[in-house]
C-alpha cells in the first residue's frame, strides 16, 4: 500500500530544499450539520516541523484524525513520500510511519514502558504464540537510548512524570520505524499543554536532536512553542486553511490575526447597547492566589458592567472564574460581595450572595442531559415552585416558570419536558443562563459561554448578556475568543501566568485593538 | 442543526417509552401464558398470593432504587433486612410493636449513615463499602441468632402484618403499596427527590447549582437503610420469627427488579414507580413458575435469562462510553 523505502525526490521547483514527507490535497470532511473541513491542503517537508494552529473547533483535531487513519475523509488525497495512501484503520497509518502523540495521553498506565512502546505490534516478537519479553525490552531500551530518553523500559508507565510519558510516546513513534522500515511522521497534539517550562524545554531539545530522522506536525495553542520549533505554520479557521507561511515571514501578532481571522463586527456584539456601568461595586476580589494557577489577582466588578478576562490557555483565567463563583477554593485572598466575605469553594454561599455560574464544560457541569428542560432550569429554583405546608413541588408552577423563560430566551425545544440532551448546544446554553436568571442573580460569572456554539446561537447569547448587564447585573466574562471579549466588555483584564498583565478600558466608541490585547497575553 | 436534535429526541423518547412499556408487555404476556397453562393462576386468591410473596421484595427494591438513582449501589440491603428482622424478633416482646419498629428503622438508618459516610468521606466506591457491609451484617446476624430462628410471643406484629383490614387485602400489601406511593411523591414532588435525580444525572451540575452533595448522598443511603429496616420488621411479622437466612434472596431479586423496571444503574433515570413494575415482573414470573410446577433449579435458569434479556432491551447505552 505504501512504499517500504524512504523515497528522496529531486528538489522541487523554486529551490525548496526537501521533498514532501506528507502532502494533503483538498481534504473535505462533513459531519451531520457541520463542515468540519473544507478543501484543506498543506505540505510537510521531510525533516521539518509544521505548526498547525487555529481556534477551538477550527478543525485541527479532525485533521489529525484523518492523517492518522482514525477518521476517513469524504474526499481529497493524502500522499506520503509522494505516494497516495488511503488509510482504513490507524494500524495502516502506523505501517506508513504515521504516529500520534496525543493530548490526552495514549499510554496505558498499568503496564511497563516497553509493553506500551510495542502495544499492538507484539507480533514482531512472537514465537509460537509466546512473547519474547527479553527481545522486546532490549529493543525498547535501544530506542530509548538512541533518543537519549532517560527512562527504564521496564519501569511502570504510570509511575513516570507527565513529561517522561510524553517522551515515551515519541519513542513509541520511533520504535515503529524500527519495526516497519519507514521514516516516522510524528503528529504532536498539544504536547506541552500539561508540561512545566523545564519539561517543555527538554521535550523540544529532544525533538530538535531527532529532526534528522523524522518529520513532525505540531498542534499547539502556545504560539511561542510554534515559533520556537516550527519551520512552517498552517493556520486553520472554520475548517479551511487560511494560509501556509514560513515561520520567518510572520510574527506572533500576525499569526494570531490569521487564527482569529474575522474582523470585529460591532453589530454582532451589540456594541451600540453597551452602557456605562454604575459606580456601585457588586463584587470585589483581593489578592486571589492559588499555587500554580493564580498569583494574587485583584479586581472590582461593578453593577451593569461586563468585565472581560483574557489570557492564553494556562493563564489562570478559568481558575479565576471558578474561584469567584465558589466552584473552586482559592489558596489565599478574599471574594467580597457587599460587605460579606464569601466562603472559599462554596457554591452554596456564592449562590446565597447572588452569583450565577455558567461553566465552560456545558455537558458535564452545565446541563444534566438525562433530565428534562424544566428539571434543569428549576434545579437551583425549587423554592419558587414549592407549594403548601409540605413544600411539595408544583408541576404546574415548574412548567409555567420554564415556559416563561423558554419564551424570554427564545429556547427552541419541543417543550419543558423534553430531555435536555436532545437540545442543540445553543439551546442548552440558554437553559444554563435561564437557571440563574430565573433565580434573579445580581452577578453572573461566565466561563467561555460561546464555546462550541454556532454563529446564530452566539448572537442570541450576546444579546442576552447585553440585556442582563442593562438590567444592572454584573457580568464577568472569561473567553478564549478575543473579538467577542473586546466587543462585549466594558473593561478587559488580561492575565498572564496567573497575574494581571494589563487592563484595557473598552468603551463602545473606543474599543482596544486586538493586537494590543494579544501583546499583553503573550 | 435542525435534524440532529430532532432525530435524537425521537430516539430518546423511543427509549423512555420502551423502558415503561416493556415491563407492562412482559407482565401481560406472563399472565396470559401462566393462565393458559394453569387456569388457577388467574384468580384473585393467587393475585393476593403474589402480593404477599412480593411485598417485602418491593420494599427492598424501593430502598435499592433510592441509592441506584444517585448512581451508587447498596449491596447490603438483603443482609440489613435479615439483621433488622432478627432485632425486631428479639425486641418485640419487651418493647412492643412500636419499639421493635423503631429499633428496626433506627438500625437501618444507622447502617445507611455508615455506608453513606464511608462512600462520601472516605471516597470508597459504594459497591465495595456495601459489599463489606453485607458481610459484616450477615456475621452480626449469625452471631446474635447463633444461626437459629428467633421466636417471639407477641401477636400484635404478626396480626398487623398478615391481617386484612381493608378490602380483604393483606396489610403487608397495603404497606408496600403505600411505601411505593409515598416514595414516588418524594421522587417527583420534593427537593430531596429532585436532588437524587440530579446527583445521578450530573453530580457536578448539582454541586454548581448549590446542592449539598455529600449531605444528600448520605441521606439517600440512610433512607434506603430505614426502608430496609421497616422491611425487616414486616418480614419478621410475616414469618412469625426472625431468621438468619430470611433476606438472602432479596439482594439479587431486588436489583433485578429495579433494573428491569427501567432505573439505570448509572443513575438519574427511573424511579420508584418503575421499580413497582419491575417487582411485578419478577413476582409474577416466580409465582407462575411455582403454579405451573417448574422445578426450582429451572426457575433460577429462566429468571437469569429474563434478567439479561430485559436489561439488554432497556439499558440506555448512550450513558456508557464503554460497556465493561
Amino acid at each position: 500500500m505504501t512504499s517500504q523505502t524512504v523515497a528522496v525526490r529531486p528538489e522541487l521547483p523554486g529551490g525548496r530544499p526537501a521533498a514532501a514527507a506528507l502532502e494533503l490535497r483538498d481534504i473535505t470532511k462533513t459531519y451531520p450539520g457541520t463542515n468540519a473541513l473544507t478543501g484543506v491542503g498543506f505540505v510537510l517537508r521531510r525533516h521539518q516541523m509544521l505548526g498547525l494552529v487555529g481556534e477551538n473547533g477550527a478543525g485541527k483535531s479532525t485533521l489529525l484524525s484523518i492523517i492518522n487513519g482514525t477518521v476517513r475523509p469524504d474526499s481529497g488525497t493524502i500522499s506520503i513520500n509522494g505516494e497516495a495512501v488511503r488509510f482504513g484503520h490507524p494500524t495502516e497509518a502506523a505501517r506508513a510511519g504515521v504516529a500520534t502523540v496525543f493530548q490526552e495521553q495514549g499510554l496505558i498506565p498499568n503496564i511497563p514502558v516497553f509493553e506500551n512502546i510495542f502495544l499492538g505490534r507484539e507480533d514482531k516478537f512472537c514465537v509460537a504464540g509466546a512473547l519474547r519479553r527479553k527481545a522486546m525490552i532490549a529493543e525498547a531500551r535501544a530506542v530509548l537510548e538512541e533518543l537519549e530518553v532517560d527512562v527504564s523500559p521496564t519501569a511502570l508507565t504510570g509511575a513516570l512524570s507527565f513529561g517522561q510519558r510524553q517522551l515515551v510516546e515519541i519513542a513509541k513513534a520511533f520504535a515503529l520505524s524500527r519495526v516497519y522500515p519507514v521514516e516516522p511522521i510524528i503528529l504532536l497534539d498539544e504536547p506541552t499543554s500539561a508540561l512545566s517550562d523545564h519539561e517543555t524545554a527538554k521535550l523540544f531539545d529532544g525533538i530538535s536532536r531527532w529532526r534528522s530522522r523524522a518529520s513532525f506536525v505540531l498542534v499547539s495553542h502556545r504560539l511561542s512553542d510554534v515559533f520556537a520549533t516550527c519551520d512552517e505554520v498552517v493556520a486553520l479557521k472554520d475548517g479551511r486553511v487560511v494560509e501556509q507561511r514560513s515561520i520567518g515571514s510572520i510574527d506572533e501578532v500576525g499569526l494570531h490575526e490569521l487564527i482569529v481571522g474575522r474582523q470585529r463586527n460591532a453589530e454582532y456584539y451589540r456594541e451600540a447597547l453597551q452602557r456605562e456601568p454604575s459606580p456601585t461595586i457588586a463584587l470585589r476580589a483581593s489578592e486571589i492566589g492559588k499555587p500554580g494557577h493564580l498569583g494574587g489577582v485583584s479586581l472590582e466588578l461593578r453593577q451593569g458592567e461586563i468585565l472581560g478576562v483574557a489570557g492564553v490557555l494556562g493563564s489562570g483565567k478559568s481558575t479565576l472564574a471558578r474561584v469567584l463563583a465558589g466552584a473552586e477554593a482559592q489558596g489565599s485572598g478574599d471574594v467580597v460581595v457587599g460587605s460579606a466575605k464569601l466562603r472559599p469553594g462554596s457554591r452554596r454561599d456564592a449562590i446565597r450572595h447572588g452569583i450565577g455560574f455558567v461553566p465552560a464544560e456545558r455537558s458535564v457541569a452545565g446541563i444534566i442531559g438525562t433530565d428534562t428542560v424544566d428539571w434543569n432550569l428549576t434545579l437551583p429554583n425549587l423554592g419558587q415552585i414549592a407549594l403548601g405546608l409540605l413544600g411539595l413541588i408544583s408541576p404546574g408552577r415548574s412548567r409555567a416558570l420554564t415556559l416563561d423563560w423558554m419564551r424570554r430566551l427564545k429556547v427552541r425545544a419541543p417543550g419543558p419536558s423534553a430531555a435536555c440532551r436532545t437540545l442543540s448546544g445553543g439551546n442548552q446554553q440558554k437553559i444554563v443562563f435561564a437557571k440563574w436568571l430565573a433565580r434573579g442573580v445580581s452577578i453572573l460569572v461566565l466561563d467561555d459561554p460561546g464555546r462550541g456554539l454556532d454563529v446564530g446561537a452566539k448572537e442570541d447569547i450576546y444579546s442576552l448578556m447585553r440585556e442582563i448587564a442593562d438590567k444592572g447585573a454584573a457580568v464577568l466574562l472569561v473567553s478564549d475568543n478575543l473579538p467577542e471579549l473586546i466587543g462585549l466588555s466594558n473593561r478587559i483584564m488580561v492575565l498572564r501566568d496567573g497575574k494581571v498583565s494589563a487592563v484595557f478600558e473598552a468603551p463602545k466608541d473606543a474599543k482596544p485593538r486586538e493586537v494590543d490585547v494579544v501583546a499583553a497575553m503573550l | 442543526m435542525a435534524d440532529k436534535p430532532a432525530s435524537a429526541a425521537k430516539k430518546s423518547s423511543d427509549l423512555s417509552l420502551r423502558t415503561i412499556i416493556l415491563p407492562i408487555v412482559a407482565i401481560v404476556l406472563l399472565i396470559a401464558y401462566f393462565s393458559y397453562v394453569n387456569p388457577l393462576f388467574f384468580s384473585s386468591s393467587n393475585a393476593l398470593n403474589i402480593g404477599r410473596q412480593s411485598s417485602v421484595l418491593l420494599m427492598v427494591a424501593l430502598a435499592g432504587t433510592v441509592v441506584i438513582l444517585i448512581g451508587s449501589i447498596d449491596l447490603s440491603v438483603g443482609a440489613l433486612v435479615t439483621l433488622t428482622g432478627i432485632l425486631a424478633a428479639l425486641t418485640v416482646d419487651q418493647y412492643g410493636l412500636l419499639g421493635a419498629t423503631l429499633v428496626g428503622v433506627g438500625v437501618g438508618a444507622l447502617v445507611g449513615l455508615v455506608n453513606g459516610s464511608l462512600v462520601t468521606m472516605l471516597r470508597v466506591p459504594s459497591f465495595l463499602v456495601t459489599l463489606g457491609m453485607l458481610s459484616i451484617l450477615s456475621g452480626v446476624s449469625n452471631q446474635i441468632s447463633q444461626g437459629q430462628s428467633i421466636l417471639f410471643t407477641d401477636s400484635l406484629l404478626p396480626d398487623l402484618v398478615n391481617g386484612s383490614f381493608v378490602l380483604g387485602v393483606p396489610n403487608v400489601i397495603w404497606f408496600a403499596l403505600i411505601a411505593t406511593g409515598l416514595l414516588t411523591v418524594v421522587a417527583f414532588r420534593t427537593k430531596l427527590g429532585r436532588y437524587l435525580y440530579a446527583l445521578g444525572g450530573g453530580e457536578i451540575v448539582a454541586s454548581h447549582a448549590g446542592v449539598p452533595v455529600t449531605f444528600y448522598k448520605i441521606l439517600a443511603f440512610m433512607l434506603a437503610g430505614a426502608i430496609c429496616g421497616l422491611a425487616g420488621v414486616m418480614l419478621t411479622g410475616q414469618v412469625g420469627a426472625g431468621t438468619p437466612t430470611a433476606g438472602s434472596s432479596l439482594l439479587l431479586n431486588s436489583i433485578a427488579a429495579v433494573v428491569m423496571g427501567g432505573t439505570a444503574l448509572s443513575g438519574g433515570i427511573g424511579g420508584p414507580h418503575r421499580t413497582f413494575l419491575g417487582v411485578l415482573v419478577i413476582a409474577i414470573l416466580t409465582n407462575g413458575m411455582d403454579v405451573t410446577e417448574v422445578n426450582s433449579f429451572t426457575q433460577d435458569i429462566v429468571k437469569g435469562f429474563v434478567i439479561i434479556l430485559a436489561v439488554s432491551l432497556t439499558i440506555d447505552r448512550s450513558k456508557y462510553l464503554f460497556i465493561k
